[in-house]
């Protein structure tokens, strides 16, 4: 009787934790980011599929996609628009067009369909205003390099995060440069060094909340939901240069355990009720789905958006990989 | 009478030479299988071995490492000491806060070291408040040190008064009664003594800091000790066969200085705790 | 023994200084986890609300952590005490070298090992996609531990005299290990075994890469929530942590202490 109860216990222990029938994986769906928490449990109301929520960023979705090439574990992957070109390229990520493909305007999604943007954000200064003490909002990159801002200043690592990279290529236009000359966003680093940032690794907005990081490249949506959502004066700055309007995309991961399910679920995140979420969250959605006024009203006024521009994106992939060397090797 | 069997102690091995080879022998021949199938093979370990961003994050890396290890062996040793020799109360409440940061996770020493020396952290408070200076340390090599730290006494101190308690003090008293003072005692008669437990503690102490990656994680910035930078040659652009050479580096690096450091000490005793 | 005051003094002060390197943030963490608002400070009120967001959000990588534990503990005892035994009863340079390959997972970084791991036993997807891909990590990093402190308790104890007086009476050598090595080395297996917990429970390097959404560690949830949540909540994590720690940390320093006495004897 005991050894077969001891069996019993021991079969139903070794099951623990591993995926049942109704599961899929998502690599880089975290809770607090662009309000994952929201869309994965409608996820689960609507289609009764169960994703567990994923804290990876975008650099370690494709370099874990990448390891486990020859046996996925993810079904679909989250990530900026780079890394989804790159998985694309790499074979990771495979063709899959969901519903309301077609209306994803041209260049934010693979024409075969390996990668395509679900929403987007806009990149700008993410203020904590109760830790500035008594310095200003800071309304261009320019007056980060100040002295009465030192310390204050944190951005993510742009070799590692993928904001973090979208935060380079929007601070190297506001100086001037583009994406075949990112030198003035090594001298706006270099500079910046000098005034002690800090620079994580990984996504931070908990530490804005607290204060330990006042000010923060990070994305409007971000900013939104500390400004509507959490105790504390919060703001969002569109740096008065320029800045940049950022997509993030996701693909049906290739060879994945339960690519039906993925299906599904990448059709609902399309379809007008998973875009909808993403407005809720202060996320522009790809589709033109009209947000609802009362979040319209939250957002900075348009004429401030006008200085966020797109950029080309497929461009914006190639030359990544080199200007993470170059920052890794002249501003470190 | 010829020996069929296989004796006891022989076969009494034979689990870990199954998992050993298993789980650690083969996965390290794929490490090294991995590092060589990158398109520069095996010249990629020439390229890594000149590239002098690798070489500084080699050396920083061992460095740290090496001043961390010191540290915690001083710090440990004088708490051992006087942990061991003095019984009073409170003295296992002292010695429980002095070993539970063995268990935190690297993550949670890198805060515990942002909560210290970070922005908002206590010791800028109170920097700010009695001299009017800034003092953030949190994001430099100087708080991966203390991190370290943090995690490294705790390793230590137990192996160390251990051996404490087996020193004989006849020897402490004849070299008192001959005249030899506090720093001489220590340096020719208690050192001495402690040296196996020193020896084998430190290289646990060197080996753990050395592949640590939590804290250097958390506190980011300005760290390029070089399981940093194994991630980011992994998380950049992919680069597996770049991270596992550098982790085979590393990983041989890190045998080859303990190998040294323990010809030098004499090689006493196989393990001390 | 004569007090010297100036050592006294010395050892004191490092001791005392260590201490509250050690406790103050671990202090400041807890306070953080029961606060409403850590900005503000204790003034903001104390809740447990933080605790029990934790507790929802991550029991399973708890319970996970706690079965992990014990597994890889019974994986160390059944691989490490033979081992042990084994490499005791024959010292020599062989035996060192075993050693020392034994414990190279404590020198290699766990990304590393991971990405092998991956590489080599990706492919079985039952065990990959189980928590046991986890346990091997974990045991790979702990057994080192275990081997030494049992080795470290063969070496006290006379090993070699006590056997041959178990032998002259006609014991086997099977009977020899069980009924005499192992009851002498019990402090010592006893303090290893603490040791394998609080670092299995511990355990982060190899377990972030080797898991999958589904098998999520509880220093894995830990590094997710110090990520994206709250400070509080983080905290409040890190508290729960302490509480499942703390007994054991008190139990190991028994059984240590046990283990020295041994050698007096």
């Amino acid at each position: 009787m005991k050894p077969m109860l001891g069996l019993a216990v021991a079969a139903s222990l070794l099951t623990f934790g591993t995926a049942n029938a109704e599961d899929a994986i998502c690599y880089n769906c975290p809770p607090q980011w662009a309000d994952w928490a929201s869309m994965l449990k409608a996820i689960d109301e609507n289609l009764g599929i169960k994703m567990p929520h994923d804290n990876k960023n975008s650099g370690q979705t494709l370099s874990q996609l990448l390891a486990e090439k020859e046996a996925p574990v993810a079904d679909v992957a989250y990530y900026g628009v780079t890394f989804g070109i790159k998985a694309g390229d790499q074979g990771v990520a495979t063709a899959y067009k969901p519903a309301g493909f077609d209306e994803i305007p041209e260049g934010l999604k693979d024409p075969d369909g390996k990668w395509f943007t679900i929403h987007y954000g806009t990149l700008g200064f993410f203020v904590n205003k109760d830790a500035l003490g008594d310095a200003p909002v800071p309304a261009c990159f320019a007056d980060l390099t100040k002295p009465e801002y030192e310390g204050m200043v944190g951005y993510l690592d742009p070799s590692s995060a993928f904001v973090g990279y979208a935060g380079a290529v929007a601070v190297n236009r506001a100086m001037g440069g583009d994406l075949d000359n990112f030198d003035p966003a090594i001298a706006y680093f270099q500079e910046l060094a000098e005034n002690d940032p800090i620079v994580p690794k990984q996504t931070s907005y908990a530490r804005v909340v607290s204060g330990e990081i006042p000010i923060l490249f990070d994305y409007d949506f971000n900013a939104y939901r500390a400004k509507y959502n959490e105790d504390g004066n919060f703001e969002f700055v569109i740096p008065c240069e320029s800045t940049v309007v950022v997509p993030y995309v996701m693909s049906l991961v290739a060879d994945g355990p339960n690519p039906e399910k993925g299906k599904k679920v990448l059709d609902f995140i399309m379809s007008d009720e998973g875009q909808a979420i993403w407005t809720n969250a202060y996320l522009k959605p790809a589709r033109p789905v009209a947000l609802p006024e009362a979040v319209a009203a939250k957002f900075l006024p348009d004429s401030e958006y006008e200085r966020a521009k797109p950029v080309d994106y497929a461009k914006m992939e190639q030359v990544q990989k080199s200007f993470g060397e170059r920052y890794l090797s002249e501003v470190k | 009478m010829p020996h069929l069997k296989p004796s006891f102690p022989l076969l009494a091995a034979l689990p870990l030479a199954i998992f050993t080879l298993a789980f650690l022998a083969l996965p390290l021949v794929r490490l090294f299988a991995a590092s060589v199938e990158g398109e520069a093979g095996f010249a990629l370990y020439g390229e890594v071995l000149t590239n002098p961003r690798y070489l500084t994050s080699l050396w920083d890396t061992v460095l740290v490492s090496a001043a961390v290890t010191l540290a915690a062996l001083a710090v440990s040793t004088t708490a051992a000491l006087f942990l061991q020799r003095n019984r009073f109360l409170g003295r296992s409440l002292l010695i429980s806060v002095l070993t539970f940061p063995m268990a935190f996770p690297g993550v949670v020493v890198g805060f515990m070291i942002i909560l210290l020396g970070g922005r908002q952290g206590l010791i800028n408070d109170l920097a700010k408040d009695l001299f009017s200076t800034r003092a953030v340390f949190a994001y430099s090599m100087v708080g991966l040190f203390f991190g370290y730290l943090y995690f490294s006494i705790p390793r230590v101190l137990l192996t160390v008064m251990a051996a404490a308690e087996k020193l004989n003090p006849e020897l402490e008293e004849a070299a008192r009664s001959l005249g030899a003072g506090p720093w001489r005692l220590l340096k020719d008669v208690i050192l001495p003594g402690l040296a196996p437990a020193l020896v084998a503690s430190g290289a646990i102490a060197f080996a753990t800091a050395m592949g640590a990656f939590g804290t250097a994680f958390t506190l980011a910035t300005n760290i390029d000790v070089l399981p940093m930078v194994i991630y980011t040659e992994f998380t950049l652009s992919a680069n597996i066969a770049t991270a596992c050479a550098l982790s085979i580096v590393l990983g041989l690096v890190t045998w080859v200085l303990l190998l040294i450091a323990r010809g030098l000490s004499g090689g006493a005793v196989a393990a001390a705790g | 023994m004569k007090k010297r005051p100036l050592v006294f003094s010395l050892q004191l002060f490092v001791t005392l200084f260590a201490c509250a390197f050690l406790i103050t943030p671990a202090i400041m963490s807890i306070a953080a986890g029961v606060t409403v608002n850590y900005f503000k400070g204790l003034e903001s009120g104390v809740t447990l609300k933080w605790v029990g967001q934790v507790w929802e959000l991550y029991a399973d990588s708890i319970w996970l952590s706690l079965l992990i534990a014990v597994t890889c503990l019974i994986a160390t005892l059944i691989i490490g005490v033979p081992a042990a035994y084994s490499l005791a009863k024959r010292p020599g340079r062989l035996s060192r070298v075993i050693e020392e390959f034994v414990s190279l997972p404590v020198a290699i970084p766990g990304l590393a090992l991971a990405l092998a791991l991956l590489q080599l036993y990706g492919t079985m997807k039952g065990f990959r996609l189980s928590w046991t891909f986890i346990l091997v990590g974990h045991v790979l990093y702990t057994l080192p531990f275990m081997i030494r402190s049992v080795l470290a308790i063969f070496a006290v104890i006379d090993l070699k005299t006590l056997e041959e007086g178990a032998a002259t009476l006609g014991a086997s050598q099977w009977r020899r290990f069980l009924d005499v090595a192992l009851p002498n080395a019990l402090p010592g297996i006893l303090a290893g075994s603490l040791t394998v917990v609080t670092l299995s429970i511990g355990e982060f390097n190899l377990t972030w890469m080797l898991h999958t959404p589904l098998t999520k560690t509880l220093p894995v949830g830990l590094a997710d929530s110090y990520a994206s949540m709250r400070l509080e909540v983080a905290s409040a994590y890190t508290l729960v942590f302490f509480v499942m720690i703390a007994p054991l940390l008190v139990a190991m320093q028994i059984a240590a202490q046990r283990a020295q006495r041994v050698g007096q004897e």
